[in-house]
């Protein structure tokens, strides 16, 4: 009976906290976001290839290093915590995590096999485009439907939203299968496969870019064979995991903000944290961050194990850390007074990112109601 | 990361479920479905049952009665005992065993727990404790109850007040000052009080569901040896927060396993009344099973942690006040599922319990009633929400501290 971090993995967190502070301060965040990429392509080429980040989850058959779900997540919320702009949660959380999940049994030959090795080695990314133009919500199911004509398969329609969707080396791209109308498949699309039209659109969050996706009869390979949406749900259940720890590392990080400026500021000759109106609301922080890092952990935990219980625990992780993270980033805000509310300070970097995590996987109210849905309630 | 238990943990779980079977009747739900006299009853049995098996004060040596169980076996116990509904111990054991018990093993002198321990377990001492005052809450150290040397004896003046289970006790810990010029923590002892004299006065306060849980307790000339100190006169701040400090590091992982019982009543209510449909209940029914599992999750850290032996720490103010604001919204959405029938409480209730009522509790509406009455009082005692925020400010976050007023 342990439910902690081996030392090994808390060691290998203080690496990667090391590694944010130091190459990625709030600072570099702003520079990397004005970029064409909208990330640090050089930060990108150590955290790929000298750290081995995108091959976590890779089995080391095919060149990763075959960690479990806990070290994904781990690193998701240490990146989330610096609001570090890569190519980390798209490439593993959305490209990774379906490509294993749609391996027929064992991982060999085959097309998944190519690109896991592609990326484990540092030279290739990744994303899903799932949503639709005026989708209820983002998880909802998709209607692109993918066409088989004479043994080609093809895909047409419009994606938007796509995480990295400008920049990814492959698309994962969700759709209606060719077979059946209720089955649906991971399609994979090259980057620059003719026929697809990316455009890099503006963005709430400044350090999450987005593209929306043209498609015009874009050739594709099926990863997989096709399944129901449920099925799709438990793929996505795995993406929403490392979602869920990225927002524990963001709400630690504008918690950090609010505690550290409550402690200098000073106004009515004292700190301010040493009011309770200040001081209680960094508390409340302090207890959603312990609850949605648990909620966080235990989903990793079944993710790693395969267990079925992660179908209720990814929406309990998700809706706990969004919640917290979009209540610490408002008060963040708020415990800062005026200097927050300017373009300058770091504060609405952590606000819009929180307020955009809150919808990307579904909001807390659709989590929450997705959870009945799975409990039979 | 694993959450199996060692073999040998597994094997002392079937010896508790096996000592559970033979000793409840056939589809036992929990001692909340016995009506509150039978339950008091059954309770009185099931401890002497416990204590035949030295199984009530697990933690203690067996020297002194106690079960001298390994950590994990404490854990299998508590979890097993949360599972089948029933009791580990009676009410008062709460402060003879886990309070002043505890207390004891750690500062205790050899002649005290030679004395007093095995007097708790066989029921011959009976504990209560004596530490708010009427004008001591939050700022408990501001206490005012007077001890003085006089011939060999403590001589106490003052009034403690929420004083649970007094009724039944022989026996009270009281914080007393003891060196009135010292500062305020320091110069206070902790005393172990006889309560049958007539120095000691206990008059019942009647609480808001109208019950006599509580009381107020006079001390006029009161007197007790001059031994029955715990720990060094005017040390008696750092015991006290030591007894505060005792995780319920064996129950780390029962919160969760009585409040899953609670929701599963509650979802059960909500289809009664046919409001499971209605998406706004479906979401707060949802919220309280990821709160049930992120208690669940944080009890098994918490359970790491016993277990390596570390300290809790600020976490436990975050655990007070996750379980008690969680309590306050459930018990809420069972009346607005209740509806109009919380109008007019009707069949059994709660049989008094002061948080989460033991399973098998009837799904009525009394006792859902009487449970979210009680659920104001789980973010007071035990130290209120503001005080656990101010620990979690100040300890965990490193916040500056209120600075006093000089008068």
């Amino acid at each position: 009976m342990d439910f902690a971090l081996s030392t090994e993995q808390e060691d290998f967190r203080v690496a990667i906290r090391r590694f944010v502070d130091e190459r990625s301060p709030l600072s570099a965040v702003r520079e990397a976001v004005q970029t064409d990429a909208g990330h640090d392509t050089g930060l990108w080429s150590r955290m790929s290839q000298d750290l081995g980040l995108p091959g976590l989850l890779i089995p080391e058959k095919v060149g990763g290093s075959g960690a479990t779900m806990v070290d994904a997540a781990m690193v998701a919320e240490e990146l989330g915590r610096g609001l570090v702009p890569s190519p980390y949660f798209a490439t593993v959380a959305l490209g990774v995590v379906p490509l294993l999940a749609t391996v027929p049994s064992g991982i060999g030959a085959g097309v998944q096999a190519d690109v896991l090795t592609e990326v484990a080695a540092g030279g290739c990314t990744l994303t899903t485009a799932m949503t639709e133009p005026r989708a209820a919500n983002s998880l909802a199911p998709v209607s692109l439907r993918a066409t088989a004509t004479g043994g080609r398969t093809t895909l047409t329609g419009r994606k938007i939203q796509v995480i990295d969707g400008h920049t990814a080396d492959k698309v994962i791209v969700v759709a209606v299968s060719a077979e059946a109308e209720s089955r649906y498949g991971f399609y994979l699309v090259d980057g620059d496969a003719e026929g697809l039209t990316r455009t890099k659109v503006e963005t709430l969050d400044l350090t999450r870019p987005m593209a929306h996706l043209e498609l015009d009869g874009v050739p594709t390979t099926r990863l997989g064979e096709p399944m129901s949406w449920s099925e799709v749900e438990r793929v996505l259940d795995r993406s929403a995991t490392l979602l869920a720890a990225e927002m524990v590392g963001g709400l630690e990080g504008a918690m950090t903000l609010a505690v550290e400026y409550a402690k200098v500021r000073h106004q009515f000759e004292r700190p301010i944290g040493s009011f309770q109106a200040i001081k209680h609301r960094c508390a409340e922080m302090a207890v959603e961050l312990d609850a949605a890092r648990a909620a966080s952990l235990h989903a990793a935990y079944l993710a790693s194990t395969d267990d079925p219980g992660l179908a209720t625990a990814a929406p309990v992780a998700l809706a706990t850390a969004a919640a917290g993270f979009a209540f610490a980033a408002s008060w963040d805000i708020q415990i800062h007074g005026g200097i927050g509310f300017t373009w300058e300070h770091d504060a609405h970097l952590y606000y819009r990112r929180a307020k955009a995590d809150e919808v990307l996987f579904g909001s807390p109210r659709q989590n929450w109601l997705a959870l009945a849905d799975r409990l039979g309630i | 990361m694993d959450l199996t238990y060692p073999a040998t943990a597994e094997e002392f779980r079937q010896r508790v479920q096996s000592l559970i079977a033979e000793n409840v009747p056939p589809g036992f739900t929990g001692t909340g479905a016995l009506e509150r006299a039978e339950r008091d009853k059954f309770a009185r049995r099931w401890r002497r049952t416990l204590a035949e098996h030295n199984l009530l004060a697990v933690s203690w040596p067996a020297e002194y009665g106690g079960g001298g169980l390994s950590p994990i076996e404490q854990v299998v116990l508590s979890e097993e005992l949360a599972r089948a509904g029933l009791p580990h111990g009676s009410e008062s054991d709460m402060f003879g065993i886990q309070l002043i018990g505890n207390t004891l093993t750690v500062w205790g002198t050899e002649e005290q727990k030679q004395h007093f321990l095995p007097r708790i377990l066989s029921g011959e001492d009976v504990w209560c404790q004596g530490y708010s005052e009427p004008e001591a809450g939050s700022d408990l150290a501001s206490l005012r109850t007077r001890a003085v040397l006089h011939d060999g004896e403590w001589v106490i003046n003052g009034s403690k007040i929420w004083t649970s289970a007094a009724q039944f006790a022989n026996w009270i810990f009281v914080l007393c000052r003891t060196d009135p010029d010292a500062a305020k923590h320091k110069g206070i002892s902790l005393l172990l009080v006889p309560m049958d004299q007539p120095g000691i006065e206990v008059r019942p306060i009647v609480n808001m569901l109208g019950e006599a849980i509580f009381n107020e307790v006079f001390f006029t000339d009161a007197r007790t040896s001059a031994a029955n100190v715990v720990g060094p006169v005017n040390n008696g701040w750092t015991v006290a927060m030591t007894l505060l400090g005792f995780e319920r590091g064996a129950s780390a992982t029962t919160d969760a396993i009585r409040f899953e019982a609670g929701l599963e009543r509650l979802f059960a209510l909500a289809r009664e009344h046919d409001r499971h449909r209605d998406p706004h209940i479906r979401e707060q029914l949802a919220w309280c099973h990821g709160r049930v599992e992120v208690m669940r999750s944080r009890g098994y850290q918490a359970l790491t942690r016993f277990l390596r032996g570390d300290n809790p720490g600020a976490e436990a103010a975050i655990t007070k006040i996750m379980w008690s604001e969680y309590f306050q919204r459930e018990t809420e959405l069972a009346m607005e599922i209740l509806g109009p029938e919380a109008l007019t409480p009707d069949g059994r209730g709660a049989n008094g319990a002061i948080a989460m009522p033991d399973p098998g509790t009837a799904n009525t509406s009394r006792a859902w009633v009487e449970s979210a009455l009680t659920a104001r009082s789980a973010t007071i005692y035990a130290g209120s929400s503001q005080v656990q925020r101010n620990i979690i400010g100040e300890q965990l976050l490193g916040l500056p501290k209120e600075p006093r007023v000089t008068r």
